[in-house]
Formats: C-alpha cells, structure tokens, sequence
C-alpha cells in the first residue's frame, strides 16, 4: 500500500494532495493550522488578508488539475480581468490603451480561492487533513526519506511511514534543516532583496460601481534614487475591492488611516486615493515586509528519493509579482505529469523529479529577479554593450556583455528604450506577448521583433492623458465625473 | 557580393559617432569614429571596394603599407559586422545581371 505525505495545507500542498490521490492509496496532509469554516483568512497565513491573483497561465493549470474550479470561483464573484483590456495601468512609461489579449487575471480573497480548491481538492475523500499538526522533521537518511516526524496538538510525537513525501510549507520550510538533519547538507539558497513594503486594506465598494470597474495599477514613476511608490486595487467577491500601496525603502506605506489615504493622495494619480474615499473601509490596514525573492536549488542537490518540494518552500518570488499561486498550480500539474510517466511513485519517478519542478518555477524565478534587481539597483539596469567590431580601431564603448563595467546609456538608447516602453503600451501585438509572458501563458519572453522594427521605423503613438486613460472605461469616467460635479457648488 | 544594413538594425549618427540597435537581439551597439566611418559608407556604397577605396585615399595617403592594413581592417570590420546580423551580404547586382 502506497503513502504520500504533503507538508503543509495550503494552495499548494492541497493541489499537490490532490494529484498524489490519483497515483498513491493513501495521502495524508500534514498541516499546522485548523482551516476556516468558510471563504476567510486563515489565521496561520498572514498573507491571505493581502491581494491574490490568479493569472492566466495559473488558471489553465488549477483548471487542468481541478476542472471547473475556474467557473465556481466566478460563480463565488471572483472578477475576471483582461490585460491590458480591463485594466487601468500607468507605468513609468505612461498609461496602457485598451486592447484585447488572451491575458488575464482573476481577482478574489485569498480565503475563497483557497475554499474552492480544498472543496474540490479533498472532495473525493481520498486525502486526509491532519490539522493542528505540527512536522517536525523526516525520517531516513541522504539516500532515502520514509516518512516524516509529526505532532499533533497535545499528542506525543509520531512518526509516518510514507513512499513520498513533498515538502509544500512555503516561505518558512524548514527543508533546508530537516535534510542537514539526514544528512544532506547542501541546498544552494539566493535571495534577492526588493525594499518593499506593502499595506493592503479591504473596502465595501460604492454601489454600482463595486464589479464594474477595471484594475487599477499605478506603477511607480521614473527617477532613480527615490523609494518607489504605486498601488493597486482590484475588485473582489462580495462588492469589495482590495487596495494595496507599495513602496521601497523610504517611502514604506503607513499603516494608520491618515497616512495610508495621504500616500495614495501623494501617487502620480489620484484614482486609487479618489476611490478609497468613496468606499467604506473593512477591517484594519495590514502591512507586509516579506517580499524577497528566495529560491532554494534543491534540484542541485543531491536529495534522497522519495522527497521532493513544491510552491515557495522552493521558489518565492516576490508576491506583487502575483505569480506565487499560478506557479504553484503549475508545479502540482507537472508533478501529476511526471507520476503519470514514471508509472507512479517509484524510484524511476526520483531522479528528475525535483528538476522537473523547478523548471516549471524558472520563468516566474527570472522575470521577478530581473524586475526587482532593476528597482533594487534604481532604475539602472538597463543592460549597456558595446560591440566586438575591431576595425582600424576598437568600435565601442568600452563596455561588454559578462562582468564588463556598464556604461550611461547615450541619447540614441535613450530614445529607442523609451520608444520600446512607450510601444508596449499601445502596439497590441507587443502588449500581448509582454502580458503572454506575465501571465504566464507563454514562456517565450522573446519580444515581437519584426513588429518591434516596424513600430520603431514608424511614428509614435501618442502617450494617453490620465483624462484619456480613464476615459477608456466609460463606467468610472461618470462617476468620476459626477463626483466632481457633486463637489462643484 | 554587396552589402546592406540589415532591415532589423535602427541605426542614428550621434554625437559620439554610430549608435545601432538591433531589433532582433536586443542588442545595442556604439561604433567609434572609424567604424562609424565605415558604417556610413557600407550604408551609401552598399560595396567593399569603394569602402577600402576611401578610406585608404583618406587615411593611407602613398603608404602602400598603410594601405594594406586599412584594407584588413575594414575586412575584418565588416566581418564582424556581418557575424553580429548587423550588415548583410547580398547578390550584387552586377553578378545577378551577368547570371542572368
């Protein structure tokens, strides 16, 4: 008789429980908190009050996993939104025209997300929920885990025999120090600082305008040297819109309420500050610091088989990235897709199995880094080369691709990096191979490049006025414009 | 066989001599005085001997060794150029017109 044992309860343990049912007799969920009795926060996940997305590519995998999942969380008044069709973005560059893609995002509270997919994860009765259930470490040695050491609250230690067991604890897995334990003792780690902070509130949306707005994404603006401050606000079940306020070291969002409603003020457009203060507040401001990207490479090690690990224990990008979930959802599917053509767990499944999952992190792991290691370094990553040409003199800047020192970039980059910025935001061939690769729809990030040629050769469109911008979405444009007209004697 | 600026390098002459960006790689590139030199007359000449040709009469004056090592290096230029998909190599139209 076969057991697999998951670590940890959560969005990715449970998706991972419920591809193990479909290859193992027994699975047993080993999770530390009790669960909610409904679509809330729960107590031990400090970040479910904050704002989750599930972007596309996410969606198609928990869709591929749990089929009809999708459906019931519009059901529940999850929103749906197309990028950049229904979202309201000003980047550093300037605002996003409408345009249809096949990119989206779904919008709810972390507590109905997680309800749905445990309703259907466990429905069948072929996993086991141990709450209250503490891991304390595995059992075996550097060659082979069987089992792990658990404790249940107010119980003495046990131990569980099991055939596999995946490690999916997020953030603060204790893997690391539970395979040193056995043995193994080294797992590569790397950490990418951002300097962020993050405060996020709920509020009751005034009527009408609850669902019928867009996104609303304003990145911070350019300039290098000054924290990076923007916002977001998306649209939840229940009439509700999440709003978070984002800012580097410096410029952290505050946390009591006149602070927090000043810094949305102080952004580069007030949108955000003029929704919040016709919406009623829900519940507290809650900040968030915990935003480092850290990757452990437990695929480099030599782990022993029957052990593997899933979601941020492994990779946590940085949650305003919104990819933590999706990539979640994808590695429990490419750990079904392995089980499948390994013929189940077995020790033809172990070799590559944690490589596997990794890989499916990767593009996720590379976007967040390159962006946070850009924002990290003030806004002066742009890559700078110069050329091999060796003519009757050197041709260049003195500046090469690895480790060579970079230089300013001249007026000419200048220009076309800002043109190549700008284009993004109105070229609907660029935009969608940009939000394809956000969303993790594609993991081509290769650029359109014919059509980059085109739209360089070209005039450039136009950059929107914030009037244009939110124009686009008649819906809010009245309100905004009756609000004004109430406040006007 | 001539030469062409590849149709995916948006180039500019600049203060600081050629700068090119090369759609595809996303590669940009800064050419000193001399290749900037040369750029521009691969762009206007579309041919090697007439590139060699100036610059020599430019620079070698009757210094046959001079001569020689202007002429390497705008061969050696130019192949790096064509290596890195910055400059073309195309039937010229001579050679078409006599296979014709």
């Amino acid at each position: 008789m076969s057991r697999a044992v998951v670590l940890g309860g959560g969005f990715a343990g449970v998706l991972a429980a419920a591809v193990l049912a479909r290859h193992a007799d027994e699975v047993v969920v080993v999770e530390g908190d009790r669960y909610p009795s409904g679509p809330r926060p729960r107590r031990g996940l400090p970040q479910s009050h904050h704002s989750h997305v599930l972007v596309a590519g996410g969606a198609r995998a928990l869709e591929a996993l749990l089929p009809g999942t999708v459906g019931a969380l519009l059901a529940h008044g999850a929103q749906l939104r197309g990028l950049p069709g229904d979202a309201l973005i000003l980047t550093a560059d300037g605002w996003f025209r409408r345009m249809r893609t096949d990119a989206h995002l779904i919008s709810c509270t972390r507590g109905l997300l997680d309800e749905m997919v445990r309703r259907r994860a466990l429905a069948s009765g072929a996993v086991t929920v141990w709450e209250d259930t503490r891991a304390l470490g595995l059992l075996g040695d550097a060659a082979r885990v069987g089992g792990v050491a658990v404790s249940r609250r107010g119980a003495p230690p046990e131990t569980v025999r099991a055939d596999l067991v995946v490690d999916a604890t997020g953030r603060r897995s204790a893997s690391p120090r539970w395979l040193a334990e056995i043995g193994v003792r080294d797992v590569e780690e790397t950490t990418v600082a951002t300097g962020l902070a993050y405060a996020t509130r709920l509020y009751r949306a005034p009527a009408g305008l609850a669902a019928a707005i867009p996104a609303i994404m304003l990145h911070p603006g350019p300039g290098p040297g000054r924290p990076a401050r923007g916002a977001t606000l998306f649209p939840v079940e229940d009439g509700r819109w999440v709003v978070t306020l984002t800012g580097t070291r410096g410029g952290e969002p505050p946390t009591d309420e006149q602070g927090f409603a000043a810094f949305a003020r102080a952004l580069r457009d007030p949108l955000v500050a003029d929704l919040m203060a016709e919406a009623t507040p829900l519940g507290l401001i809650r900040p968030y610091r915990d935003t480092v990207n850290r990757r452990r490479f437990f695929e480099r090690a030599r782990l022993p088989a029957g052990f593997a690990v899933i979601g941020d224990a492994a990779v946590a990008v940085n949650p305003v990235h919104s990819h933590g979930m999706s990539v979640a959802a994808r590695c429990a599917l490419r750990l079904g897709e392995e089980l499948t053509r390994h013929g189940g767990i077995g020790p033809a499944l172990f070799p590559g199995l944690q490589s596997a999952l990794a890989a499916e992190a990767e593009q996720s792991w590379r976007m967040a880094v390159e962006a946070d290691g850009e924002q990290a370094g003030a806004g002066t990553g742009e890559r700078a080369e110069g050329t091999g040409a060796g003519a009757a003199e050197r041709a260049g800047a003195g500046t090469g691709r690895d480790g060579a020192p970079r230089r300013e970039p001249n007026a000419f980059e200048r220009e076309i990096r800002t043109r190549l910025a700008q284009a993004k935001l109105s070229n609907p061939r660029i935009a969608a191979g940009l939000f394809a690769a956000q969303t993790l729809l594609s993991d081509d990030t290769a650029t359109d490049r014919p059509e980059i040629a085109r739209v360089l050769s070209g005039r450039p469109e136009p950059l929107l006025t914030s009037e244009e911008a939110i124009g686009q979405y008649p819906g809010l444009a009245a309100w905004l414009r009756s609000r004004l007209a109430a406040a006007t004697p | 066989m001539s030469l062409r600026i590849s149709e995916a390098v948006i180039w500019q002459e600049t203060g600081e001599g050629v700068s090119l960006y090369h759609t595809e790689t996303g590669d940009f590139h800064s050419l000193n005085d001399t290749g900037s030199r040369i750029w521009k007359l691969v762009a206007s000449d579309g041919e090697r001997e007439p590139v060699m040709f100036k610059l020599s009469r430019e620079f070698a004056g009757s210094s046959s060794a001079m001569s020689r090592q202007i002429v390497a290096d705008v061969r050696d230029f130019i192949g790096t150029m064509i290596e890195q998909g910055l400059i073309e190599e195309v039937p010229s139209e001579k050679a078409e017109k006599a296979a014709t």
